[in-house]
């Protein structure tokens, strides 16, 4: 145990710097803006507006990928076919491409050409309108969710569904009663990073949609106009409501596990 | 009952191969065969877990293209593959949310009291042991009330203490369920108490089947008497010149000793090459021309004998202990 101790004060070392790194500029934030401005800025119309249509479009963005998304990762998970690794490359670009040119792509797509004119005839326009927001927001996050639930579906032994079957259940039953249950924590994993993703998603978000403003838009609006004072009560204010979303969701699985 | 015939499976570089076999109504059928046999493959492909070549009938119907849940045949695997998001007791109901369960309540009283499991019931899954988890799943598999019910080692996980007293159980289901057993293992002392026929399987074929006295105790072939741990098989021309392609084995306990020959038995001067001295007995290796064979000799016998290596005495079998393969 003595010996130890030198490896263990170096890592512990090693990992306050960038645990400080991660946590300091959060709390300053917060000490400069202090509770009273938080509250009052809290109270702004346009504030919380503004941090409710993030949240909102975030979990639609989220709601959508859990239709279409975790489908695709139980065939990932469970199947081998031809060009499945160019598939899983493919969901990962998103994630590395830089965030605005995510958001030139998609202007490109659903604004112009045919895609773009497909939905204009169904009444459904992406420039300055939510729906832009929200398929900015899903470009960029939905691969954290496909992952999520992929790695989950792989945890759950394959003899379950097997057995799920003999006892009677269909596939589809079998699937709702026994494989997504069980990969119930990696998938709400997955769904939390991709909500909270999609939160913090701006580079993508102002290029197809300035107007409404989404939190993170509404943050770069007041500083390039008004300066640091205008924009940091409203930048602690969506990270006090976002972590609280966060953290009640976390609590709430951890309950019902 | 069940007839399979000409069952073939190709999966990755294993396949099984053309098996056929029938399994009668209300009978328990061991598969035996060693781990990578291909034993769990075909209780998959019987279920319907695999996509089979080959014909499967069950009561005259063809199953061969029908899904898990359409046969009606449970399934039992070696780790009992309990349902980790439900309790115990839901695990043993999950068969009701699908298919009407006859007498379900008078049913259910009766598993949990057959399999001693009233006491599991609220529990969850992760807090069971290996032998609980076996009866959990003994239960679920039983409640669906399966026409077929296919085990696969569900004794390898479970501690040797309880193993007779589950072996005692699975024995008797088969009456008070009304229904027929497939087990796969590859323990033939399990085999030999449980199964009325036998198919012995090897690299995805079956060598050997019929009823379970007769394949444990005269097999046909070397490789299932080697399987079944017959020892000292050497060609029966040995013991008579009449027996020219075949075999024989005899069990090293039978094996006699003795410094003059007798003329009831098949008696050959040998030469002791080893002795091995164990707790209380002494395995002896004796070679009678290029064979050796190997025998195991009481205490009290063998310092009777006063047998030492590099002697020469008489081995001796009796007629009756010469097992003709």
């Amino acid at each position: 145990m003595i010996k130890d101790r030198g490896f263990l004060l170096i890592f512990i070392f090693l990992g306050a710097i960038i645990g400080l790194f991660l946590m300091v500029p959060l709390v300053q934030l917060f000490i400069n803006v202090g509770p009273v401005k938080l509250f009052n800025t809290l109270q702004e119309k346009e504030v919380y507006e503004s941090i409710f249509l993030t949240l909102k479009t975030s979990f639609y963005a989220v709601l959508f990928v859990c239709v279409t998304g975790i489908p695709l990762a139980y065939l990932l998970a469970r199947y081998d076919f031809w060009g499945k690794s160019f598939l899983e490359s493919l969901l990962d670009v998103p994630v590395m491409v830089p965030h605005t040119a995510a958001g030139i792509a998609l202007l490109v797509t659903f604004q112009n050409g045919e895609i773009g004119d497909f939905f204009k005839g169904m009444g459904l326009e992406f420039m300055d309108t939510t729906a832009g927001i929200m398929i900015a927001m899903m470009f960029l996050s939905a691969p954290f969710l496909i992952n999520g639930a992929k790695e989950g579906f792989r945890k759950v032994d394959v003899k379950y569904e097997h057995m799920a079957r003999t006892l009677g259940a269909s596939r589809m039953s079998t699937f709702f009663s026994v494989v997504l249950p069980n990969a119930r924590n990696d998938i709400l994993n997955g769904a939390l990073m991709m909500w909270s993703r999609g939160l913090g998603e701006f580079g993508a978000v102002v290029i197809i949609a300035y107007h409404p403003m989404v939190a993170p838009v509404l943050i770069y609006d007041r500083f390039t106009n008004f300066g640091l004072n205008y924009s940091a009560p409203v930048a602690a204010s969506m990270i006090l409501v976002s972590v609280s979303v966060f953290l009640a969701i976390r609590f709430v699985n951890n309950r019902f596990r | 009952m069940l007839k399979v015939e000409n069952l073939s499976v190709q999966k990755g570089d294993f396949s099984l191969k053309k098996l056929s076999f029938e399994v009668e109504k209300n009978s328990y059928f061991v598969i035996l065969g060693k781990t990578g046999s291909g034993k769990t493959m075909l209780l998959e492909s019987i279920a319907g877990i695999n996509k089979i070549e080959g014909k499967l009938f069950f009561e005259q119907d063809e199953m061969s293209t029908f899904p898990p849940e359409k046969r009606g045949f449970g399934f039992v695997y070696q780790d009992f593959v309990l349902f980790p998001n439900m309790s115990v007791k839901e695990n043993i109901l999950f068969a009701a949310r699908y298919k009407k369960i006859e007498d379900a309540d008078a049913l259910f009283a009766d598993i949990i009291n057959f399999l001693k499991i009233e006491h599991l019931l609220e529990r969850k899954i992760t807090h069971l042991s290996g032998g609980e988890k076996q009866r959990v799943a003994m239960a679920r598999a039983i409640y669906s009330r399966p026409k077929l019910l296919l085990l696969d080692e569900p004794l390898s996980a479970i501690d040797p203490t309880f193993r007779n007293a589950i072996m005692k159980s699975l024995k008797e289901i088969v009456k008070r369920y009304d229904t027929t057993i497939i087990h796969v293992t590859h323990n033939f002392r399990e085999a030999s108490y449980l199964a009325d026929n036998i198919a012995v399987m090897m690299d995805g074929k079956i060598l050997e089947q019929g009823i379970a006295n007769d394949v444990l105790n005269h097999p046909k072939s070397i490789e299932v008497a080697k399987f079944l741990g017959f020892k000292n098989i050497f060609p029966a021309s040995m013991l008579e010149d009449t027996y020219k392609d075949r075999v024989f084995s005899v069990d090293p306990n039978a094996i006699l000793f003795s410094h003059t020959p007798s003329h009831n038995e098949y008696c050959f001067r040998c030469h002791i090459e080893e002795v091995m001295g164990i707790s209380d007995h002494y395995k002896v290796f004796a070679k009678i021309e290029e064979h050796t064979f190997f025998a195991k000799v009481p205490k009290h016998m063998f310092n009777k004998l006063a047998l030492e290596e590099d002697t020469q005495c008489y081995l001796c079998i009796k007629r009756r202990d010469a097992v003709f393969i």
